[in-house]
């Protein structure tokens, strides 16, 4: 308990700093945000009317405060390219990028985890060199290219799946899945390539450990003590780097949802990026950096509980 | 290791997928730094309307775009501006995070929990993401690509170095120096530095083919390298139109691509076995 209030109050103000990295950076826009609303043919007077209204001839700090009280008192501001309240949008695109971030992780967790594994157990065989060869392959390509080759063949190709656009899973589920799916895989199978490299090196290292010659010399098969002795211990590390790629995951996003039109937070941001859309680029950046964070906590909470020698304190 | 020595390179350890990375690091290279003084420029900017989408055949060996431009030189001219970025921002994340991660890890107390503090919140922000938002807010071009993916690897670059000063702050070697009254920017200089070393090279290959990829991303997405100029991000943008009836115009940047970014990590694999003596 005494690890999870230290930790909340590291966190209170690791969003304190990430708050305020997010505000530094946007403003050093040098776009005009009336400008924006009101287009480059308005009157300067108005221009003038309106930026006071906004506050935007405060200065920085002021504008900064007021920025962090709408965060915290759920005023979140107004896109101005959707002209709509950001605090909703948000909500409806972290659900659908939330969707594909999920699924990316499960293909990647089972396929990644048996194939590195096969890999570990035949190490320095064909069936580790083809493994690790195409596990190194899958880490060299952009994962838009993975995009690409997947409409390629699975929507212009084989037709079995769409290869653009977003469904409602609360409309229809099974539509939303395979809408979903694509960008999923596109995701998921460089992931994949990462962690299959990642399961192998570790596998590697604890197979030469004394605790697996123990195993193997009292007569356990080969199989109990790969996958119950070996694997057990992998587990955590491999989890560990699991999570800390949702991060890169959040990145990979925005490419993969704009190849797929997929309209969520990836989307969303790289909508609001295009168009300078100040208020919604804050937001969109403060929000993914906290669930960033927030998966990060996930992973040591995940890890004390597969791993009984890690105690939290 | 001996107290102070410098660390070898053991190349005679780099291996057979070692030296398949080195070679097509090395080809790569060399087309970027040679290609703009033995081709001529308007090969990759002459239009061929009567061969537009056109196959791969002995006029255009890999095809040509959808304005006729043979895509051959057309890639081989975009190595210069992909592989110029990545170098240049690596090269930034390197001047801002290496004195930023050996000060942090040798001096410690305040100065290291402050700067940490900062690195950890940075790296909380997703590189891409990061490297996009810097980019739209200054505008994109050439030299805003550059410090955007330079500012993104930063926190990555310092982390790394600031754990690797740190252990070889605290080596008995060290303490000795201090001991006897070196000063410490010669500590630094002297064991410090060329120890960590081996860290910083293989983060740098490792940081280069991530680079690769971030300006291919960026490009992509119209955050990055702008026409006319010319990057394999670029031209797997141009090529989205045309994937059904030519889909050799993203195919060819994206091997560009792939093989540099293969040769980059198999050289960043074998360097960290060589390097590393713990690891085999």
């Amino acid at each position: 308990m005494t690890f999870l209030a230290g930790r909340l109050a590291s966190m209170a103000l690791t969003l304190a700093l990430i708050s305020a990295i997010t505000f530094a950076v946007t403003n050093v826009l040098p776009g005009d945000v009336a400008m924006m609303i009101m287009g480059t043919q308005s009157n300067p007077e108005a221009l003038e009317g309106l930026r006071r209204s906004l506050g935007l001839d405060d200065p920085l700090l002021v504008q900064y405060a007021r920025w962090v009280g709408g965060l915290l008192t759920g005023d979140w501001g107004t896109s101005l390219v959707f002209k709509e309240p950001i605090g909703p949008l948000l909500a409806d695109k972290i659900v659908a990028s939330g969707l594909i971030v999920v699924l990316s992780m499960v293909i990647a967790l089972t396929l990644a985890i048996p194939l590195g594994v096969w890999a570990a157990v035949h190490r320095d065989r064909w069936q580790d060199g083809a493994a690790s060869s195409g596990a190194l392959l899958g880490v060299s390509l952009p994962d838009f290219f993975w995009g690409i080759v997947l409409i390629l063949l699975f929507a212009r190709g084989l037709g079995w799946l769409p290869s653009s656009g977003f469904v409602d899973p609360l409309d229809d589920p099974l539509g939303a899945l395979r809408h979903a799916l694509l960008p999923s895989l596109g995701l998921g199978l460089g992931l994949m390539a990462h962690l299959t490299r990642m399961t192998r090196a570790t596998m590697t290292t604890l197979l030469a450990e004394d605790f697996v010659r123990t195993a193997r010399s009292k007569g356990l098969t080969e199989r109990a003590v790969v996958w119950r002795h070996a694997l057990a211990n992998a587990i955590g590390p491999v989890v560990t780097v699991a999570g800390l790629q949702v991060g890169y995951l959040f990145g990979s996003i925005i490419v993969m949802e704009s190849l797929f039109n997929y309209t969520g937070m990836g989307w969303l941001t790289y909508q609001a990026l295009l168009n300078r859309d100040l208020p919604l680029i804050q937001a969109t950046v403060f929000v993914v950096a906290a669930v960033v964070m927030l998966a990060n906590l996930a992973v040591d909470l995940l890890n004390a509980a597969i791993d009984p020698r890690i105690r939290l304190s | 290791m001996t107290a102070g020595a410098r660390p070898r390179i053991a190349l005679g350890r780099v291996g057979p997928r070692g030296a398949l990375g080195v070679g097509l690091v090395a080809v790569a290279l060399l087309v970027a730094a040679l290609a703009p003084f033995a081709v001529p420029p308007d090969w990759a900017t002459q239009m061929d309307m009567t061969a537009r989408l056109a196959p791969p055949s002995l006029a255009h060996p890999l095809g040509t775009d959808e304005l006729g431009r043979d895509l051959l030189w057309r890639v081989v001219l975009g190595a210069r501006t992909s592989i110029l970025i990545a170098v240049a921002a690596v090269a930034l994340s390197v001047a801002v995070g290496l004195p930023l991660g050996v000060a942090s890890g040798y001096l410690g107390g305040t100065f290291d929990n402050v700067a940490m503090r900062l690195v950890d919140t940075l790296l909380a922000f997703p590189a891409l993401l990061l490297a996009l938002t810097i980019s739209a807010v200054l505008g994109p071009s050439l030299p805003n690509t550059i410090l955007a993916i330079g500012i993104a690897f930063t926190p990555f670059l310092a982390r790394i170095v600031r754990g690797e000063a740190l252990r070889i702050a605290n080596q008995t070697y060290v303490e000795a120096a201090r001991g006897a009254g070196t000063p410490g920017p010669l500590i630094v200089w002297r064991h410090v530095l060329p120890n960590i070393m081996p860290a910083v090279i293989v983060q740098v290959t490792i940081s280069l083919a991530f680079a690769i990829l971030a300006e291919a991303a960026l490009s992509f997405l119209g955050l990055g390298t702008q026409p006319p100029q010319s990057s394999w991000g670029l031209m797997i943008q141009a090529s989205r139109d045309y994937l059904d009836r030519a889909p050799w115009t993203a195919l060819v940047p994206g091997a560009a691509v792939a093989l540099t970014v293969l040769g980059l990590n198999m050289l960043g694999d074998a360097l960290r076995d060589a390097l590393d003596p713990r690891l085999r």
